[in-house]
């Protein structure tokens, strides 16, 4: 079952392939495995995602990429979450390579991106500073030019795929505005902690001191650093909403089976009218999350821009945030005692949710940047 | 004929407002109830001589034949200009039935008379002991000659005092399959033996009525579709009734109440308030993606499946939300009857808190359509 609307012959076939590179990677069974080892990439994995193009599924065709839409990247990115697929796919396929493409720095997208699209370079974004806190201008993180370049100082936090990540995309205030710099993992000056999530995975904490970046090494100037992180957050956080849905289907399929087969007073437990109704509003959430993305997908591929997609990331993020929580956390009471165990799958998938909803910004936070913009003239009349 | 789908969005929703500003009446405007039929005949025949009565019936048919995308903007504007509810049973229900399962001769018949507002039409569906069992209806038909003769009674039949025609459930067979003996027929209410009878409801107003069949004869050429095969035309049609109560419109009215009392009370300064609002907003934006993903479905010409009973649940449950909150929101006044003035304007702060009662009772009640989801569309046993 897909979750797309009117999914187009193409779009069934991706999500095809998808399942099928979960199926053969086993990745539940992995994910449990990664867990335990306090890793998220399995660089053979990931170059898997390489080799069948998902990582340049955003990035133009100059580039080395697919050259394709939020639509495919929403299909991958669903699919790879009903696996439970550890890696940092939208961290990386989209939110930084979004990034990139959107910069000013032709240079610098020519180099590296072909090397991000082959799975062999793996950046990381570092743009915000406060919990709760969606502006990508609302940081304190600054760079001071020097006769060879920037200096960088300043903390980021909640970094998605920090763990493997080879460099990270750092905000900074230069001269004011908005800019984008390239920060290699090794680099002098810069500390990276890792902190454990719910689902094993890690958000990173990178402290800069003085960080020397050369002059080339800004990615994105002043004049676009600030629409081309706009433009990338939104993707990610409607992108991070495919993923949602995702997990929230998985998580109400496997307690819809467990409804089926499960007895006790001689039937299922499935028949039981109190629980159909619970499991028909879990389904309505199912649906409103995925008729929003569809919308949302539809829209930015359509060229939606400024407080119009803003507030359609946002509405996409908090409703799919919400609901991921609230069937996954349902479907923990809905398989009663072994629910609670750490050997069904459904725990897996809660935590999840649980680590998706509170990244980029959980559904309180976009319900408050959706109330912002539509209190503007002309904003959220999606 | 103006192909309006060709227009941009801006310049057709342009063409409307202009059109309903300047031609719906203004003490019409947002009605606390439905309209009576002597209150909106003008208004009626005005937009059915400008061509916009049936927005999303076929143009062949006299309709404006709108793309869902268009079609919202319809309803929108209809919404903006606080345009009430006028007896629309033959434009919503049966004539979309008669296009859908009707005969040439019942198209040529009925059609028309509808566009014109020759015709109006009511449903006669519940009996006092056949409400949400409805397919226990009694109600019999019975054929002599080349006509029904119909006796019992229907009840809750809305603005059957106002009605011209009535579409009625009736008992053609006794099967042992209550659903398989049950008949579709037109009849007009001038036929010697019906006596409508008005029935006062809780806000105060005569909407709905019993109707009693006393040997009343109709031809059998009013039969639409197959003899005993009444119920699945019912079931279609409770489709497009699902449809119409599952449209944003009459919830997007009590949000602008909200939002009237709001601005004079100043409660934009109430974080609890405002969250709670922002809440509601998006609970409402995310059906109109839901709305639009079905709305598009009739449009591709497909048949609605149980699952559009999620949008009648979803659609009729936020409204009550809103109503809740234009009572919380209004303080003290929550329990003054009738409008009270709130700065320029003034809100009836009861009225939506009524008329959203019915919602989640008719058409199948809420506890019905979650039956049916759990069916038919999540496959629970039994």
């Amino acid at each position: 079952m897909t979750n797309f609307a009117h999914p187009s012959e193409h779009a069934a076939l991706l999500a095809e392939s998808v399942a099928d590179f979960v199926r053969r990677g086993t990745t539940v069974a992995r994910a449990r495995t990664l867990r335990e080892a306090g890793a998220e990439c399995d660089r053979a994995q990931w170059r898997g995602l390489a080799e069948l193009g998902w990582l340049g599924v955003l990035v133009p065709e100059r580039f080395g990429g697919m050259g394709l839409g939020i639509t495919e990247a929403a299909i991958v990115a669903q699919g790879l979450a009903r696996g439970l697929v550890p890696e940092p796919f939208t961290a990386t396929a989209v939110l930084a390579t979004s990034i990139l493409a959107g910069a000013d720095n032709e240079a610098f997208m020519a180099e590296k991106l072909p090397q991000i699209v082959a799975g062999k370079l793996l950046p990381a974004v570092a743009w915000q500073e406060r919990a709760g806190e969606l502006d990508p201008g609302a940081i304190d993180a600054v760079a001071v030019a020097f006769e060879g370049g920037f200096r960088l100082s300043g903390v980021k936090h909640f970094i998605a795929g920090a763990v493997d990540a080879d460099a990270f995309l750092v905000s900074a205030r230069h001269a004011g505005d908005l800019a984008l710099f390239w920060v290699p993992r090794d680099s002098a000056g810069a500390r990276l902690t890792q902190q454990r999530l719910a689902d094993g995975r890690s958000s990173g904490t990178l402290g800069l001191t003085d960080v020397m970046v050369a002059r080339e090494g800004m990615i994105a100037s002043p004049a676009v650093a600030r629409a081309a992180l706009a433009q990338a957050l939104d993707r990610a956080a409607v992108v991070a909403g495919a993923e949602l849905v995702g997990v929230m289907g998985r998580a109400l399929e496997l307690s819809l089976d467990y409804m089926r087969t499960r007895v006790q007073f001689g039937k299922p437990i499935g028949s039981f009218q109190a629980l159909q109704h619970r499991a028909v509003d879990l389904y309505l959430q199912q649906e409103l999350a995925t008729a929003v993305l569809a919308e949302a997908v539809h829209a930015l591929d359509s060229g939606l821009d400024g407080a119009p997609r803003a507030a359609l990331a946002s509405r996409t993020k908090a409703r799919a945030s919400e609901a991921a929580l609230r069937i996954t956390r349902e479907a923990i009471q809905l398989h009663g005692a072994i629910g609670f165990t750490d050997d069904c799958d459904v725990g897996l998938y809660t935590k999840r949710a649980l680590v998706l909803s509170a990244w980029l910004g959980n559904a309180t936070a976009h319900r408050r940047r959706y109330a912002r913009i539509a209190a503007q003239p002309g904003g959220a009349h999606d | 004929m103006t192909d309006y789908n060709a227009l941009t969005d801006d310049a057709f929703r342009a063409e409307l407002r202009a059109f309903f500003e300047a031609n719906y009446p203004r003490h019409l405007r947002f009605l606390p109830r439905r309209m009576r039929w002597h209150e909106c005949r003008d208004w009626y025949l005005a937009l059915s001589k400008k061509g916009w009565l049936a927005p999303h019936w076929p143009p062949e048919h006299g309709g404006m034949g709108l793309t869902p995308g268009k079609l919202i903007i319809y309803f929108e504007e209809t919404e903006r200009a606080g345009i009430g509810r006028m007896p629309d049973q033959g434009l919503t229900m049966v004539g979309p039935t008669i296009i859908r399962f009707g005969n040439d001769a019942q198209r040529r018949k009925f059609l028309p008379p509808i566009i014109a507002g020759e015709h109006i039409w009511c449903q006669g569906y519940s009996e006092p002991n056949a409400g949400s069992d409805l397919a226990s209806l009694q109600t019999s038909a019975v054929l002599e000659g080349d006509e029904f003769v119909i006796n019992g009674s229907k009840i809750w039949t809305s603005m059957a005092h106002d009605a011209t025609h009535i579409y009625v459930l009736v008992r053609t067979a006794r099967q042992a399959k209550k659903q398989e003996g049950i008949s579709f027929v037109l009849v007009d209410m001038k036929t010697p033996g019906i006596t409508v009878r008005p029935i006062r409801n809780i806000a105060g107003h005569e909407e709905f009525c019993q109707v009693f069949f006393d040997n009343v004869r109709t031809p059998r050429a009013n039969l639409v579709g197959e003899l005993n095969a009444g119920w699945t035309i019912a079931k279609g049609l409770l489709g497009f009734e699902r449809l119409n109560i599952g449209s944003p419109r009459r919830p997007l009215q009590a949000l602008e109440q909200i939002e009237v009392l709001a601005r004079a009370r100043q409660l934009g300064d109430n974080p609890a308030f405002v969250e709670r609002l922002t809440e509601l907003k998006l609970d409402l934006a995310d059906l109109g993606s839901l709305y639009a993903r079905y709305v598009d479905k009739v449009r591709r010409g497909e048949a609605l499946g149980p699952d559009v009973s999620m949008l009648k649940i979803w659609a009729t449950e936020t409204y009550q939300r809103l109503s809740e909150l234009l009572i919380e929101a209004a303080g003290e006044y929550g329990a003054f009857e009738g409008e009270i003035p709130v700065g320029d304007a003034s809100v009836d702060i009861l009225s939506p808190f009524y008329t959203s009662r019915p919602g989640t009772i008719y058409g199948g009640s809420n506890e019905i359509q979650r039956n049916i989801l759990a069916k038919y569309v999540l496959k629970l046993p039994g």
